[in-house]
This record gives structure tokens, sequence and C-alpha cells, in this order.
């Protein structure tokens, strides 16, 4: 529970940043999703405007239906519905990284906006940091 | 490491108090704890508990403060849903104290 | 230009963290300034004592804890991800400090550049 002692002053608009967080990489693979997710939700408490993007292997971040008692790790992608309430504004998922993977919207577990490789340079590049996970 | 004492069954907390197995947790585990914390645990403080075991069974993560007070206002109503009140029923913190009791994981200080 | 580095992966198994290191030397030997380091994930190896590589080899965490002192550069170790590794006060280089996510937010806020090195 992140934020508990945080001094809740407000940041200047200067201060405010916008972040993207890029998914790369299958959950359970690595540390990398998951750690992601975990700054994500730090962040969150600190008023800064927050994306993700989920493209390549990042896409089966979202895959619902994750059973994850046989291999004995936690299930953390019930984490990922929360975001919006955290306050994350967009959850980006790349079109052609669902498609190569035989995947629909339907197939994830919280709602996304699909996006093109075209539309995707675009917002990247009106980000302030990227952080690649 | 200490433990809790349940009708001669000892279950493990950490040095902090929390829960080693989160599965030995019960209702009366959480009386028990309470207890050991000073806390009486009436109708107001069992809504906070059952809204955070809730929230973790559904999502696997405790709540941030900011999230916990916005959703407790909406789910029990919002002259609850603000941090004095929250406060007043666990002076230990809601994070801290009251995730001891409901059984939740430590909150790893990742502020 | 203020850079800050986040490192992703653990020492001698990795390319990133000395990837990491070599950018910031070069940084500062360009004139620019290291606005802060975050060692996340398996990168908190990167800044433990528990090393001692043989002599023909770098020495990854006396490297970055000379870099800290000799630049004054904030250092800040993951709690959560020490914590996994058993790294405490008690087997971290100096000038480093353990400190949560928070700092990592920060540290995106004030550098110009926040450049990641990881996998």
């Amino acid at each position: 529970m992140a934020g508990e002692d945080l001094n809740e002053e407000e940041r200047s608009e200067e201060d405010k940043k916008k972040f993207l967080f890029l998914m790369r990489k299958a959950p359970y693979g690595s540390i990398y999703p998951q750690g992601g997710l975990e700054v994500i939700l730090i962040m969150a408490a600190y008023d800064q405007t927050i994306s993700v993007l989920f493209a390549d292997d990042g896409v089966f971040c979202l895959k619902k239906g994750q059973e994850t008692a046989g291999i004995h790790v936690k299930d953390f992608s019930s984490a990922f519905k929360v975001l919006e309430s955290y306050g994350v504004e967009h959850l980006y998922v790349d079109k052609t990284s669902l498609e190569e993977r035989g995947m629909k919207p339907e197939d994830l577990l919280t709602g996304v906006e699909v996006v093109s490789s075209d539309e995707m340079s675009g917002f990247l590049s009106g980000q302030d940091v990227i952080l690649p996970f | 490491m200490g433990t809790i004492d349940m009708a001669g069954k000892k279950l493990e907390v950490d040095e902090d108090g929390y829960l080693t197995n989160l599965d030995d947790w019960s209702r009366e585990v959480a009386g028990e704890m309470a207890k050991g914390e000073g806390v009486e645990m009436t109708e107001a403080h069992w809504e906070v508990v059952d809204f955070l075991r809730q929230y973790y069974d559904e999502y696997k993560i405790a709540p941030m403060i900011r999230i916990l007070t916005k959703e407790i206002g909406k789910k029990l109503g919002k002259e609850k849903g603000n941090t004095k009140y929250l406060y007043e029923l666990y002076p230990g913190g809601p994070a801290k104290q009251a995730c001891k009791i409901a059984g939740l994981p430590k909150p790893t200080g990742c502020v | 230009m203020k850079f800050g580095i986040l490192i992703l992966e653990g020492p001698y198994q990795h390319q990133a963290g000395d990837s990491a290191y070599n950018f910031a030397e070069a940084a500062v030997a360009k004139g620019h300034a290291i606005s802060g380091l975050f060692f996340y994930c398996d990168g908190v190896q990167n800044a433990t004592t528990y090393m001692t590589p043989p002599q023909d080899d770098r020495h990854i965490s006396k490297r970055w804890a000379e870099f800290i002192a000799k630049h004054g550069v904030d250092a800040v170790v993951c709690i959560a991800a020490s914590k996994k590794r058993g790294i405490t006060d008690a087997n971290l280089i100096k000038g480093a400090r353990i400190a949560g996510l928070g700092q990592l937010t920060e540290l995106g806020i004030e550098s110009d550049r926040l450049i990641a090195f990881g996998d």
C-alpha cells in the first residue's frame, strides 16, 4: 500500500511528466513484466501521466485465465486490472503483436486501446520518459 | 520471528507480526492479532478487513492508500472514505496495521 | 544534460550493467551530469560487497562505489528487490542507499533523460 507516508504536497505542472511503460516480454519468463508493474503501481501515487504499451510477447501479460499454481509463482496479472482506478491514463496494445499471436481484444483481462504501429510511433515520440520492461 | 497461540496451535509470524503463511488466517486469528496490537475489533474494523481481503483476493495486491480511501468511500459510504477515519480505526496505519490484521503480505516499503 | 540511470541486470552475467557504467563515465567525461543511479531487479546485485572477482577482471561494485564517491552521485538500491536477495545496509557498497521505487519516479522527473539498461 504505497503512498501512506507520502508528503501529499501538490506538484506543479512543470514537474508532471509523461511516462510510458513499454511491456515487451512474456510474464513469468523473466522478472521484467512484474518489475514494470510494480514501478507503475508506485508511480501512480506521484501524480504523473502514465501510459502502458504492451507489444511483442508483452501482450501475453494481459491474457485472461492465467493459472500459476503449477509453477509456484504469484499470478500478478490480476493487478493490471487496477491500473484504471490508479489513474493510469492509457493501456495500449500493439495490433500486430496481438494478431501475430492469434489473440483478440476479448482474450485480454482488461479494456485496452488496440493501436497500429504507426499510431504507436506517434505517441512514443510524445513521451518524456519511456521505461522498457 | 514470533508465534501467535491459537487454541494450542502456534502460528508463525515475522518480526513485525505479519503471518508467515497467509493460509493461516482466520477471523479468530485476526482477532488475536488485533488484541496484540491493542485494537478492539468492532463492526467498522471488520468492514475494512473484509474490504482488504476481497481486494487482495481479486487483484493480488494491497491497494495504495489513495485508492483504499476512494474504494472504501464508494463501497461503505462517503463518510468512511478518508484517511482520518481509517487511522481512527487503525492507529498503526491502514497499510501496516489493517493489512497485517487482514492477513495480507507485509508492504515492501517501496515508496 | 542530466542523465538518470536505471540498471536492471546483475553483474558478470549480462552486459547491461557494464554498459550503464561505461555510459555514465562517458557522459561525465563529456561534461554531462548523472542525476542518479537506480538499481532494480537483479541490478541490485551490482551494489553489494559480496563480490570478490579475480584481479584480472573488473570489480563491478568497487567501480560503482568509486564513481559514486568521485562524482557525488545519488545511488539508490530498490528495497523490495534487495529484500528478496538478502541485501541490507551491512553488505551494500559505500555511497549507496536502500530506498523505494518512489525514488525511481523522482529520478524520472528530475532527469532530462532516464536511460534504462536491461535486457
